[in-house]
């Protein structure tokens, strides 16, 4: 037996209220670990939506939030598809490509995957073409903008779908898989594959973009709209301007055009997630100072009140040889314990929250931060113990003639 | 050899200083068994606790053969309680979320043995005891007598020179009584000093030497007062 064993087969005695005495630090450590991964992770985002959507505009459903942006463009209301046409129609200056997107949860070889529907370039144009009879419905161009048109060629890569948000061909039966998703399913360009009862040739895999995109699968939007029952609509319209300048004007035309939907830039949806960010860094520190404060003290309290109940025993221990040092170590000890089983379980659950809550929360995929879970478990531990100092101290202060006393 | 010299224990209170202790001259020899009787409140825990390093004296000393006791720093006295001393409990003292073998490896983990040697030597003492089949129960599962075998047991496995002992039959039936008498007169045979605070006659007859203490003040009891202790001739 060692000074170890009989820290543990204390705490082993009574789970119950040790559980409780840690609590505090654990759920504590549980929302600062949640907190800061989604702030990274959606920091992390915003960075990434800045440089691949710069000069996007959104047009969503009336209901969907800035917030949620892509929760509306997952699982919220939906549009008609035929505002695409309509945009298309009004030839609103600086319009480069219009981008309909409609998704739906699917099964890829056992893989859960988002399908997005999206319109070929292609038929976009066919489609617009016989809407109208004359020939100035392409979009006309930003004036003074100085970056190139967009030729048909620059479309013909399924790449394109990353580089500038759209694809000039995609036959019904063809999809295009984001990396992610490439990557676990272990699919490949050529690959035949089953998905919602329907047969696939995988056109290409697309590149790694960091957003969301690589976890999804893309395919026609009417396919998809046929496979889910779904109708003519889908959730979200991209309109890519040619540049910011331009995606500034558009919006209050496209508001003006499509009254019964929300039209937003990214630079907003990003704006709106910078501040979530800025006040869930904030609610990181007010958490921490009650991680702190709470979990300290709670700590503090229980380890003075094992203490006080442990008077005689820890005479006793003295009577037959224990030293000051030993009856501090022996409560240090049990802090020791305490903050690292809360801190590692904290951490845990705050991981498991962030990673399962992080899509729906802050439309962020989180994966787990080695250093900051790592410092979450030091901080927890050191807190403890630093609670436990004085009341430890006290315990090895006892007086060792309390082994007489009658309990 | 255990010598007090000009000691006095005072406490004070709230302004009131009671003196619980006051001894001239006191010498136990090495090998002597020796009873302290006295009422209540008389100070017998403090002169147990005194001769324990446990309550340093006002005035005076405590030498334990060659050593002032009250010299040594605080860890040297644990030190010395977990080398040379045993103590044994009214009311036990066992550890309660700890067995049987774990209770009596307590002195032995304090003296820092390796781990297969307390649990051996730990078993062998309960088994002297008859509790080889009490080794993994925890004190709450064990009757009062065998409870106090665990505890006399602990008090011996680190083979002490001298045992100090406040009412060790105190809280006993008969039987369980002779069970802690019977292993003192083992330790006494041994040639370990044995100090024992008692009420009970019965006990204080087996000693070789009775104190009286009354009202702090420690005489040589004479032969009729030691199996007798009832307060008219204690007070007489
Ligand atoms: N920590 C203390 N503070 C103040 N007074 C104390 C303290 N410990 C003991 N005393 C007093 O010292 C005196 C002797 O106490 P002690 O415990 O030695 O008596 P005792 O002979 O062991 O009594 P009992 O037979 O009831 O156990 C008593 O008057 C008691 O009130
Ligand atoms: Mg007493």
């Amino acid at each position: 037996m060692t000074l170890r064993s009989i820290i543990w087969y204390e705490l082993r005695s009574r789970p119950w209220a040790v559980l409780s005495n840690s609590l505090a630090i654990l759920l504590g450590v549980a929302a600062l670990v949640a907190i800061r991964h989604i702030t990274v992770y959606s920091e992390q985002e915003i960075s990434q939506q800045l440089s691949h959507l710069g000069a996007n505009i959104l047009v969503l459903p009336p209901e969907a939030t800035l917030q949620d942006y892509y929760a509306a463009d997952k699982n919220g209301g939906t549009i008609p598809e035929e505002h695409v046409s309509e945009i298309y129609l009004a030839g609103l200056t600086g319009v480069e490509q219009v981008s309909p997107r409609l998704n739906v949860p699917a099964n890829l070889g056992g893989l859960d995957v988002t399908l997005t529907g999206i319109l070929p370039q292609s038929e976009l144009e066919a489609q617009t073409a016989w809407q109208t009879t004359t020939l100035f419905t392409t979009p006309k161009a930003h004036e003074g903008c100085t970056k190139a048109k967009l030729g048909t060629a620059d479309l013909e890569s399924p790449d394109s779908l990353v580089t500038h948000r759209a694809i000039q061909n995609l036959k019904a039966n063809e999809l295009v898989l984001g990396a992610d998703i490439a990557e676990r399913s272990a699919f490949s360009a050529g690959d035949t594959v089953e998905l919602m009862g329907q047969s696939f040739t995988i056109l290409g895999v697309l590149p790694t973009t960091g957003t969301v995109d690589d976890s999804r699968a893309f395919a026609h939007l009417h396919t998809v709209q046929d496979a889910s029952g779904s109708g003519p609509v889908c959730n979200a319209i991209e309109v890519i301007g040619c540049c910011e300048d331009a995606a500034g004007d558009l919006v209050p035309q496209l508001r003006k055009l499509l009254p019964n939907s929300k039209v937003v830039t990214i630079s907003q949806v990003v704006q709106t997630q910078v501040g979530v960010n800025r006040l869930m860094a904030n609610t990181s520190w007010f958490v921490l100072v009650v991680l702190v404060v709470v979990g300290g003290t709670s700590l503090a309290g229980a380890i003075a009140a094992n203490v006080r109940e442990r008077r005689r025993e820890i005479g006793t221990l003295m009577a037959l040889g224990a030293t000051p040092q030993f009856v501090q170590r022996l409560f240090l000890g049990k802090a020791l314990i305490l903050g690292l089983s809360a801190g590692t379980l904290g951490c845990i659950v705050g991981l498991t929250t962030a990673v399962l809550a992080g899509p729906a929360w802050a439309g962020v995929t989180v994966s787990a931060l080695p250093v900051t879970s790592l410092l979450a478990v030091v901080m927890a531990t050191s807190l403890a113990i630093l609670s436990a100092w004085w009341p430890a101290r006290q315990a090895a202060a006892l007086d060792p003639c309390l082994c007489f006393q009658e309990v | 050899m255990i010598k007090l010299e000009n000691v006095t224990k005072h406490y004070s209170r709230r302004g009131e200083t009671i003196t619980a202790l006051r001894c001239e001259q006191l010498t136990i020899l090495t090998g002597e068994y020796v009873a302290i009787i006295g009422p209540s409140g008389s100070g017998k825990t403090t002169l147990l606790s005194l001769l324990g390093g446990m309550l340093s004296p006002t005035t005076g000393k405590v030498w334990l053969g060659e050593t002032s006791v009250y010299d040594l720093p605080t860890s040297a006295r644990s030190e010395h309680r977990s080398q040379q001393l045993g103590f044994v409990f009214q009311t036990f003292n066992l550890v309660p979320y700890l067995t049987a073998l774990q209770n009596v490896q307590i002195p032995l983990c304090l003296l820092g043995q390796a781990a297969a040697d307390q649990e051996r030597r730990a078993s062998e003492m309960l088994s002297r005891f008859g509790l080889a089949d009490r080794l993994h129960h925890r004190p709450s599962e064990m009757s009062v007598g065998q409870q106090q075998r665990v505890a006399l047991a602990r008090t011996l496995v680190n083979d002490p020179k001298i045992i100090l002992a406040d009412e060790p039959t105190g809280n006993l039936d008969p039987e369980s009584r002779e069970v802690v008498l019977d292993a003192f007169d083992a330790a006494h045979q041994e040639g370990r000093t044995i100090i024992m605070v008692t009420h009970d006659p019965v006990a204080a007859n087996r000693a070789t030497r009775s104190l009286t203490l009354r009202a702090g003040e420690l005489t040589e009891a004479d032969t009729d007062l030691q199996a007798d202790q009832s307060p008219q001739r204690l007070s007489a």
